[in-house]
């Protein structure tokens, strides 16, 4: 998958859970899921998961700590992916 | 130092399922997923033990400018109904929260007595409610006191170069708003 399809496929992820839709039109890697798209953070959790099963990845603590934006997001699949 | 969190229930019910498979493990420690499970109201209890976790955050973001997503390292610990205390690393944080049918409220502060001055508001003009609340405490102008935002979000307010706020925490969630504020 390329870096363009994963951003697509979490955009998806992230939609429903997003409060600030002017910053979702905007999305790039330089996105932040609370800063930006105002995501509570009661729900980052739910995009955390989210992210599990629509990769079938599975996604540590550590790397939890630090998907707070798209890129760190981003990365961690592909980092996830490359491993499976 | 302070950090608040609100949880609108109605709201809380809505958007996120406690329930689902993952939700728990993730975000708390085996102890309290097994206080979870066993309560007789779990759902209550997540988001208590949630708003714990997220108002000594708040407090550990105004002191470092690192940000990150750990609920699972800040650990709660229940004294009673009201009073907790929440680790991470080698700090404790003390907590104190109110559970109601519509919200639930919680303050932390890393001293173990303070004083903060807390008040609920509409979640839409929060800062104006905390600019004016400053001048009335200050006498200084409203209009005059600004806010500032860390790197990592965490408010400030200003009058000029004076710091007002030694301490600040801003919640909202659905429709509840609440601020807390340690004066400088």
């Amino acid at each position: 998958m390329t870096r363009i399809e994963l951003i697509t496929s979490l955009q998806k992820i992230v939609k429903p859970y997003v409060q600030d839709q002017e910053a979702f039109k905007n999305l790039s890697e330089e996105t932040d899921f609370i800063n930006d798209l105002k995501i509570n953070s009661a729900n980052l959790v739910d995009v955390i998961l989210d992210v599990e099963d629509e990769f079938d990845i599975e996604i540590d603590n550590e790397s939890m700590e630090k998907m707070l934006s798209v890129k760190a997001a981003i990365d961690i699949i592909e980092t996830k992916l490359a491993d499976s | 130092m302070i950090g608040n969190d609100i949880i609108d229930l109605s709201v809380a019910k809505l958007e996120s399922n406690w329930q689902r498979r993952g939700f728990l493990d993730k975000q708390f420690t085996e102890n309290e997923q097994q206080l979870i499970l066993s309560a007789t109201n779990s759902f209550v209890l997540v988001w208590k033990l949630w708003s714990m976790k997220e108002a000594a955050y708040k407090i550990y973001a105004q002191k470092n400018e690192m940000r990150f997503f750990a609920p699972k390292k800040f650990v709660c610990l229940l004294i009673s109904k009201k009073k907790g205390l929440v680790y991470f690393k080698d700090q404790i944080f003390y907590t104190s929260t109110i559970v109601t049918q519509d919200y639930i409220f919680t303050l932390a502060s890393l001293e173990k007595v303070t004083k903060p001055y807390s008040k609920f508001v509409n979640p839409q003009v929060i800062d104006r409610m905390i600019k004016i609340k400053l001048e009335d405490v200050t006498a200084l102008s409203a209009i005059e006191i600004e806010q500032k935002k860390s790197k990592n979000g965490a408010p400030s307010y200003h009058y000029k170069d004076i710091l007002l706020t030694r301490s600040c925490s801003i919640s909202h969630h659905g429709n509840y708003g609440v601020y807390s504020l340690l004066y400088a």
